[in-house]
């Protein structure tokens, strides 16, 4: 073993702590307290103050190290925003995808360097907009696909073998036909997978575990869906990051800063199981998992939180896997101002919050700002442009990019690093003895702790002791809207009109043929990413590829809260 | 003396639309309010949903749509409650629904509208002063 290398010595500590104890008895209670207890968001206790007896555990190379070198807490990259900046990646997707190829361009044309395209609840869920289900939310929290010929538009004009994507896909089941839209769109017009740079979201917890609605795919199924995404996109598309471990989604749904890195740990571990049980070395797949967290409020926890994720990640990927390469070991993620931190009231209110959120003092790869109107609409063009000119303010004016994690070596920020780390351990741990993550959700666990949370979060709201300024203090009674809110555009009809136009002159032997694929591939476990791809090839709708898919795994109802 | 009678209020979401935080949040709400809450889940159609309320016999209706879907929801599910006769079930909702839409849901007889932000508390005390001043009418007109 070997011998521990401590950051300071011990007759220091000794004197430090002596002195430091004398001060919290004498000298601090002169004053008095504005409240009895500090915490952080998730819990964690905050004392007065951090000094070195809170590190003297610490051993510099082993804990911290250097950007770009192990564990990785201090950065992934050697130079980060000294090199390169985050990825301004701004969110974007409503109505027909002839509309949303406009503020793509738009945005791309203000500065964004990549796009983040988000699709609308019946693509997320695999349906077809003329499907009887769908018939309300046509165009409403992003855009509409149902044909590779919609990809087609909505990416017109955008290079593809130049603009990284992120796929917005949530649920694994909406993620396999969109993934394979673009990728037989890259395809058409000629462009290798090689030269593909993108993301997909493809998290099957988002299927069964959040956002969660009767008779969805059986947990296996979707995880399943989710882990043939991957082992395609390692095989085929080389450059792409096949998953996006959606830790922001489940702390919208309620989750705490320790729960949403222990679930996506969890569900990372359990992909990385089940890759290499197909026969992928680890070092062929990881380097492209990615992963999505959520910025919310607690400035401090936040930023621990990005430098906990990346030591657990470093040590489990070395550890547990025997991962060799760098980029295997490193965690890598993009960021999302917290939607659930947005409120309606005093909407403006919403460009100083988010930008307070957007910490990319964590060494976040991309971030997302939220718009000021989220709370009350799709952002308009104003909002989404002030969003990507908070990112800019960020970056050109404060100068936070010029040293590498300036906030490492602060007492409390390696205090607080270290604390959740041992909180968000245990918590895998935990995971680990009921079975792993599948079980969880298969036993409804993860719905009680997630609704659990979110209720706990709303009494402390309800109670004050969690302050929302124009919410719960510092109220407007009658307060007049200042923004103009968004109106989505026609949509239905639309796609209706494209697809009835498509479903005439498409092949209709090829279309069965593809179809006969698919439930083929099913019954032998086959990767489903493989066939689906040449299927929308032929023209196959989003919902005809669900439907077959569920006509063989079946339904399930999970457990609702 | 009054009849202390439990007040049953079925809570579902129609659409697509997955965000749910808010109405589980309020379904224990309400239940910690001592209601009886029955809570469908998601990806409910307004047939199912006016299906549901006739069986079980609810005293409320709440919906919750984030997707900007309320318009043509919230008048589908009017009309099959008319068309059923059930016209006198309190039908209240929440979501990002902005102001002007909100004025035009509540003439078209929706109840109250709750937007991001509100405190749960105010729900409850809402549907008990609504279902009092309803259970009132039906008492005086028999």
């Amino acid at each position: 073993m070997r011998p521990k290398r401590n950051l300071f010595n011990t007759e220091s500590i000794d004197k430090i702590r002596k002195k430091g104890e004398k001060w919290q008895r004498q000298v601090y209670p002169t004053e008095k307290q504005r409240q009895e207890v500090f915490e952080t968001l998730s819990g964690i206790p905050i004392e007065p103050i951090y000094s070195p007896t809170h590190l003297a555990e610490m051993d510099y190379l082993r804990d911290l190290g250097f950007p770009g070198e192990e564990p990785f807490v201090r950065g992934v990259h050697p130079t980060m925003y000294r090199g390169r900046t985050w990825t301004h990646r701004q969110l974007a997707g409503f109505g027909p995808p002839e509309e949303t190829n406009k503020r793509y361009k738009f945005l791309l044309k203000q500065g964004a360097t990549g796009i983040n395209g988000v699709f609308d609840y019946p693509t997320l869920r695999g349906y077809d907009s003329t499907d009887p289900e769908a018939y309300a939310d046509v165009g409403r929290g992003g855009v509409a696909i149902d044909t590779v010929e919609d990809m087609r538009i909505l990416f017109d004009g955008i290079p593809l073998d130049h603009v990284s994507s992120s796929l917005v896909t949530c649920q694994p089941i909406g993620n396999i036909s969109v993934q394979s839209m673009y990728f037989a769109n890259a395809q058409a017009q000629e462009i290798p997978f090689s030269e593909l740079r993108g993301t997909s979201q493809n998290d099957f917890l988002m299927e069964t575990a959040v956002a969660i609605a009767p008779e969805v795919f059986p947990p296996r199924a979707s995880f399943k869906f989710s882990c043939d995404a991957i082992e395609y996109c390692t095989k085929h598309v080389p450059r792409w990051n096949p998953v996006s471990f959606a830790g922001y989604n489940y702390r919208e749904a309620g989750c705490t800063a320790v729960q949403e890195v222990a679930f996506v740990l969890a569900n990372a571990m359990a992909c990385s199981e089940e890759l290499i049980k197909r026969g992928l070395e680890v070092d062929r797949f990881a380097p492209r998992l990615s992963f999505f967290f959520s910025g919310h409020s607690d400035f401090f926890e936040e930023i621990a939180k990005y430098r906990a994720a990346r030591r657990i990640w470093y040590r489990m990927m070395k550890e547990r896997f025997g991962a060799k390469d760098p980029r295997s070991l490193a965690l890598r993620f993009h960021v999302q101002t917290a939607g659930f931190a947005l409120t309606a009231q005093q909407p403006l209110n919403n460009i100083a919050r988010a930008a307070y959120h957007a910490l990319v003092l964590g060494g976040a790869q991309s971030v997302h700002i939220d718009a000021y109107d989220e709370a009350l609409c799709t952002p308009t063009e104003l909002s989404s442009l002030t969003a990507l000119r908070t990112q800019q303010i960020l970056q050109l004016e404060t100068r936070v990019t010029h040293t590498i994690d300036p906030l490492g070596g602060s007492y409390f920020i390696e205090s607080l690093t270290n604390q959740l780390e041992e909180k968000i351990v245990a918590l895998l741990n935990e995971i680990e003895a009921m079975g792993g993550i599948v079980k969880s959700v298969e036993k409804g666990w993860i719905h009680k702790e997630i609704s659990s949370a979110a209720y706990e979060c709303q009494k402390a709201i309800e109670s004050g002791e969690m302050p929302i300024v124009g919410v719960n203090c510092y109220k407007i009674e009658d307060e007049k809207l200042p923004v103009e809110l968004f109106r989505v555009p026609e949509t239905l009809e639309v796609q209706r009109a494209k697809l009835e136009k498509i479903k005439k002159e498409r092949n209709s032997t090829n279309v069965q043929k593809a179809l006969d694929t698919i439930l083929h591939c099913c019954e032998k476990d086959g990767n489903l990413m493989e066939v689906v791809v040449e299927a929308v090839k032929a023209h196959v709708t989003e919902g005809e590829v669900t439907k077959m898919l569920k006509r063989f795994y079946g339904t399930w109802n999970p457990p609702l809260f | 003396m009054k009849e202390m009678r439990k007040i049953r209020i079925l809570l579902a979401k129609p659409g697509l639309d997955g965000h749910d935080r808010g109405i589980k949040v309020v379904a224990r709400a309400l239940r910690d309010a001592g209601m009886e809450v029955i809570y469908s889940g998601l990806h409910q159609t307004p047939e199912q949903i006016v299906n549901t309320a006739l069986q079980e016999g609810v005293d409320g209706i709440g919906l919750s749509i984030l997707s900007g879907a309320h318009n043509a929801i919230f008048s589908k599910i009017i009309a099959l409650l008319q068309e059923k006769g059930l016209s006198d079930l309190l039908v209240f909702g929440g979501g990002t629904i902005p102001p002007k839409d909100q004025e035009r849901l509540k003439a078209m007889g929706v109840g109250e509208i709750f937007t991001s932000g509100t405190d749960t508390r105010e729900i409850v005390s809402y549907l008990k002063e609504a279902l009092e001043k309803r259970d009132e009418t039906k008492t005086k007109s028999v």
